[in-house]
């Protein structure tokens, strides 16, 4: 029920956006019946309910919706399977009673700071903008710069403009979709500017959201300058070399109200942190087993606070998983330990989960470093993929089945991303 | 005799994106390849006769947890109707409650069957938010 | 007519401020900013330094012992973030080690306590985290970090408690010498949208709406629409920072020139809380003190200042170049030390004389004091240059008669982060507001962002530093619009007026104004705003 807390659950679901909300359903799939999702907004629903753009669901669904109608289902779902959510509430701590039972700390104005018991926790806070520390941009600190996802909050939620004219820093897709909604609300965008050589959105966000409006896509190119006292009056941009360092020479001034930022997202794991839960310095997420548990006992992980994803179905799919694993922990029961570590190799950045049982299928997410077209995706001597192509930018998901992992009989399983003959890197 | 020529499109009707390429003579569509799958060729041919777009805004509500409202066209309209189709949304405003899929505008900006439809439900709220 | 009027709402301002408000004085403190602190004090490294460094004989040195000694009683009625760390000067080579126990012997003759030479192995057993090729340093114990934005709040908000009046945006034009002594100061003031409430006890500023209060202020209106207000007062005390030599030319004192020396600081992610304790100094040279490792009040640590002449003394940007010196240095002290652990970056002036030393007292006008070319250690001297100040112009006639009002003491904020579990449930059982999160990576309540609002926030910049909210990691990705709404709420003013720092550092526009002028574009041209079979009527108001 939507406003209700009580004292006891099987299972506590840190955050109520779309992994949070596929968490608690799948807990509840998995036997368990008191679960509750705390979320610090005033209604569910996560980062979703401001992604007013469609692409989502294809997977999930089949259709395509928009990010409102994508969460309202999960929403809706969870109502009518009476899952409790804390709005306005806040996690701000976890501790473990002599009996095992973990206490979680909630603050919230109506509960004060309630301690809620519960037998397993699931961790599905979502992710953060990186800021203009995290690139290191000189110049002045005036107003008028924004994360991308700040100002679509602005613009969806609250429905204020950030400024008449506009640069964007950064060709993630949330960039990509800033610039076309900041134009078609009239705000003019200058350019999207972007360090690396091809774009980190998807390539149709490209298309409908740049190509469609004319709005220029500046790639190798980088904001070195902030200018203005109290509101932000121009930047410098300047095209980079290919270790990414700019070429001062060929700068130039873009006259602007607005800077938006689109530079990476990253797992918000404070509380995670605070815990001593172990985190991968990668995927800046929880290290976590085939079952999406945390080095800390009992806690699982899923979603944009274990990995940045680019698909919220992946988030789904991984956030039911986690319930599930959750719930099943909840009524005691056990998974046999995982045997296989898995690791990544050539061009892979990441993979997860970070430990495999041959007992069960597994489905294994990955990225790639660079991109490489076509290319083979292989997995230890167990399987080898032909791929068209990967992009950093696109999630690579694999299922691992059972069969294969019988035969297996080493501790490491390393997964790689290899060039085709006669193809490869560009 | 009209010539042969060719058409680049990059599909966007889901996130894979394929490059797609159509041949044509004049407005006789001779082949289209890059497509992985059969909604890549109906992309293609519908982009070389009359592109079509779709997007999403918002909308002022009163009475709701936050100020807008999030809508989206039905179906998607001739790219050059975008601009007209914002102008109408422009003028819209919704008052809480409102549900998920409930009709705003019919046939915006004069395209038949293309609604402006809620993106989510927004319930009444007698108190300010804090 | 005010007895006193200070040009400048910086710490030296504000510590003047409070002192002269011990006596029975009618004080104005003019800041055109939209809050005191808002220049060099904010950005301003926060250090309270031991005294050992600065050269002998100096006013400089004689202010910074004294006002080191000043700022545990300070810290005690005024709250603020203040920590005595003690500091490390340390040495790459035996020349460095010989100069060090030079300073140790000048400092001592100034009376800096606790001075200490400490060996290699004395040092790493202490601070492991510092480069290995270091071979000692000289250890200073009254050494301190404070976060000097929280210090100028505190004291202006005990001025204004014991009577001062504060009037922030106003920026003083001119000055004229009054008939029968005394001095009227123009002062712009700002107008229309953007413009800011003033600060506590103070009345907002604006047309029609102009304080009435024992000044005979007038409003006049300027030739480029902003209004001006004249402030006249018998003494004026210039503590306008870079900007003290112009301020010092309009009454023709103008016996220095300022020359602005920027400084660019890196605050560096929480992660690296605990990689040093102390301050870490190289050995100065004559320009600066060096390029510091600071372990600032509140855990983060900080790196900088560099120390560079400028002409310019509003646009304060930092530079590759800068970023670059910082870190080429700081990781010879301390190697783990990475640009990528940066969250954030800022310059500020520092307000440097062509004296080289601070210049404090009448000048040649009567009835108008300097107190300018206060660079470092300008922060630590600030309570004993205020003391100092007041002295003279006591002696130059003003009378000084104590009253028994005043109170010394301002309430502390209430931080919730700090704070264990216990207190924080007495908090939010006392007040729910301490149950709603604003910031996140701070963990600062909204009964905290009221409380600043309460103590005189204006702006979201006035509410960060009062607060951290917007300090932390996410650098106000999640709390940016929730102080917008509570500013809003509690000023009284639409969200879109709610600005980051002051007039002109607007935030955002309302969709609604572009709403309606599509209305009206629609109505021209159509002349049928609700062509199309709506569902919902067409409504005016957004």
């Amino acid at each position: 029920m939507f406003g209700r807390m009580n004292r006891r659950y099987d299972v506590v679901v840190v955050g109520g956006g779309p992994a949070g909300l596929a968490a608690a359903l799948g807990a509840l799939d998995s036997g368990v019946s008191r679960v509750l999702v705390v979320e610090r907004e005033p209604e569910p629903g996560g980062i979703l309910r401001q992604c007013i753009h469609a692409g989502f669901g294809l997977h999930h669904f089949r259709e395509e919706l928009t990010g409102p109608e994508y969460a309202e289902r999960f929403v809706t779902q969870a109502m009518d399977r009476d899952i409790d959510v804390a709005p306005h509430s806040y996690v701000t701590g976890l501790a473990v009673d002599s009996s095992g039972h973990r206490l979680v700390r909630v603050l919230s104005s109506r509960g004060g700071l309630a301690t809620v018991e519960c037998r397993s926790v699931v961790l599905a806070m979502g992710c953060r903008e990186r800021t203009r520390g995290a690139v290191r941009i000189p110049g002045t600190r005036p107003a008028g710069i924004f994360t991308a996802g700040l100002a679509q909050k602005l613009l969806n939620l609250d429905g204020y403009l950030p400024g008449r004219r506009a640069v964007i820093l950064g060709s993630g897709d949330i960039g990509l979709i800033m610039a076309r909604r900041l134009t078609l609300e009239g705000c003019k965008v200058e350019g999207v500017f972007e360090l690396m050589p091809y774009s980190n959105g998807l390539t149709r966000n490209v298309v409908q959201c740049l190509d469609d409006y004319g709005i220029p896509l500046h790639l190798s190119t980088t904001v070195t300058r902030i200018h203005g006292r109290d509101r932000i009056e121009a930047v410098t941009v300047a095209p980079v070399d290919e270790a990414g360092r700019p070429d001062a020479a060929r700068a130039w001034d873009v006259p602007c109200d607005t800077l938006l930022l689109s530079i990476g997202l990253i797992p918000e794991n404070e509380l995670s942190e605070s815990l001593g839960i172990a985190l991968d310095v990668v995927t800046g997420g929880p290290k976590v087993d085939s079952t999406l548990a945390t080095s800390l006992p009992g806690v699982f992980a899923c979603g944009n606070v274990l990995h940045v994803h680019d698909l919220v179905d992946f988030v789904t799919e991984e956030a039911l998983r986690a319930g599930r694993f959750a719930g099943e922990h909840a009524r005691q029961i056990r998974r046999p330990r995982d045997a296989i570590a898995l690791v990544p190799g050539a061009n892979v950045r990441y993979c997860l989960p970070h430990t495999l049982s041959a007992d069960r299928p597994h489905t294994v997410y990955m990225r790639a470093k660079t991109r490489m077209s076509p290319c083979i995706l292989r997995v230890g001597n167990l399987l080898e993929r032909k791929l068209r192509f990967v992009v950093p930018a696109e999630m690579i998901h694999l299922t691992i089945q059972p069969e294969l992992l019988e035969r297996f009989y080493e501790d490491r399983l390393q997964i790689d991303l290899l060039p085709v003959d006669g193809g490869g890197a560009p | 005799m009209t010539e042969r020529q060719e058409q680049h499109y990059v599909c966007i009707s889901c996130p894979i994106g394929c490059p797609l390429r159509l041949v044509h003579e004049g407005d006789q569509i001779i082949e289209i390849e890059g497509q992985e799958c059969n909604r890549g060729a109906k992309y293609a041919r519908q982009e070389f006769t009359d592109p079509r777009r779709t997007f999403s805004t918002t909308v002022p509500i009163t009475g709701a947890v936050y100020g807008r409202l999030p809508v989206k066209l039905s179906a998607p309209v001739p790219r050059q109707a975008i601009p007209a189709a914002m102008a109408a949304i422009r003028l819209l405003c919704a008052e809480a409650p409102v549900r998920l899929g409930q009709v705003l505008l019919r046939d915006v900006a004069g395209v038949a069957g293309v609604d402006v439809v809620a993106c989510r439900t927004m319930d009444r709220v007698m108190i300010a938010p804090s | 007519m005010y007895d006193v009027a200070i040009i400048g709402g910086g710490v030296v301002g504000c510590a003047i401020a409070r002192e002269l408000s011990r006596y029975h004085l009618r004080t104005v403190l003019l800041e055109r900013f939209a809050e005191v602190g808002f220049g060099t004090t904010k950005t301003n490294s926060g250090i309270i330094h031991a005294g050992q460094q600065t050269t002998p004989g100096t006013l400089k040195g004689l202010l910074e012992v004294r006002g080191n000694a000043m700022f545990d009683q300070l810290q005690r009625e005024l709250g603020f973030g203040f920590r005595r760390c003690g500091e490390l000067v340390v040495a790459s080579t035996a020349e460095e080690m010989a100069s060090l126990e030079r300073m140790k012997a000048d400092g001592e003759a100034k009376g800096v306590p606790g001075l200490e030479m400490w060996g290699a192995q004395r040092l790493r057993r202490e601070e492991p985290n510092l480069s290995l090729h270091l071979v000692g340093a000289l250890f200073a114990p009254s050494a301190g970090v404070i976060n000097p934005y929280e210090f100028a709040f505190a004291l202006a908000e005990c001025a204004v408690q014991n009577g001062v009046e504060l009037r922030v945006e106003h920026e003083v034009q001119s000055i004229a010498l009054r008939d029968g002594g005394g001095f009227r100061i123009h002062a712009k003031i700002p107008s229309g949208p953007g413009a800011v409430p003033s600060g506590p006890g103070a009345v907002p500023s604006g047309p029609g709406a102009v304080p009435s209060g024992p000044g005979a202020v007038q409003a006049v209106p300027d030739a480029a629409s902003a209004t001006c207000v004249d402030v006249e007062a018998r003494f004026i005390i210039n503590a306008a920072g870079v900007h003290a030599d112009k301020v010092a030319a309009m009454v023709g004192a103008d016996d220095f020139t300022i020359r602005p020396r920027r400084g660019e600081e890196y605050l560096l992610d929480r992660r690296l809380e605990g990689i040093v304790t102390r301050l870490i100094f190289p050995v100065p040279t004559p320009a600066s003190k060096g390029i510091l490792i600071i372990p600032t009040f509140d855990g983060t640590l900080m790196v900088g200042p560099t120390a560079h002449d400028q002409d310019d003394r509003f646009n304060v940007p930092t530079t590759t170049e800068g970023s670059e010196e910082v870190f080429a240095t700081v990781r010879r002290l301390c190697p783990s030390l990475d640009a990528r652990a940066t969250i954030a970056e800022f310059a500020g002036l520092r307000a440097v004389s062509d004296t080289g030393d601070f210049i404090i007292g009448p000048s040649r006008v009567p009835g108008f004091f300097h107190v300018a070319g206060i660079q470092s250690p300008g922060l630590t001297a600030s309570p004993a240059i205020a003391v100092h100040v007041v002295e003279l112009v006591g002696r130059a006639g003003l009378p000084l008669v104590e009253h028994d009002g005043f109170n010394p003491h301002v309430a502390p904020p209430a931080r919730f982060a700090t704070q264990p579990h216990e207190v924080r449930q007495a908090l939010v059982e006392a007040d729910p507001r301490f149950g709603r999160l604003v910031c996140r990576c701070e963990l600062v309540t909204e009964a905290e962002v009221h409380q600043a609002v309460d103590h005189g926030a204006r702006t979201l910049d006035g509410v960060k530093f009062r607060t951290r909210a917007g300090m932390g990691r996410c650098q106000g990705g999640f709390c940016t619009t929730r102080v917008m709404q509570i500013l809003s709420r509690r000023l009284g003013v639409p969200f879109h007026e709610v600005t980051k720092r002051g007039a002109g550092s607007w935030l955002v526009i309302p969709m609604a104004e572009d709403r309606e002028a599509a209305m009206t574009e629609a109505g021209a041209t159509t002349g049928d705003p609700a062509a199309g079979a709506t569902e919902e009527a067409p409504c005016s108001d957004a």
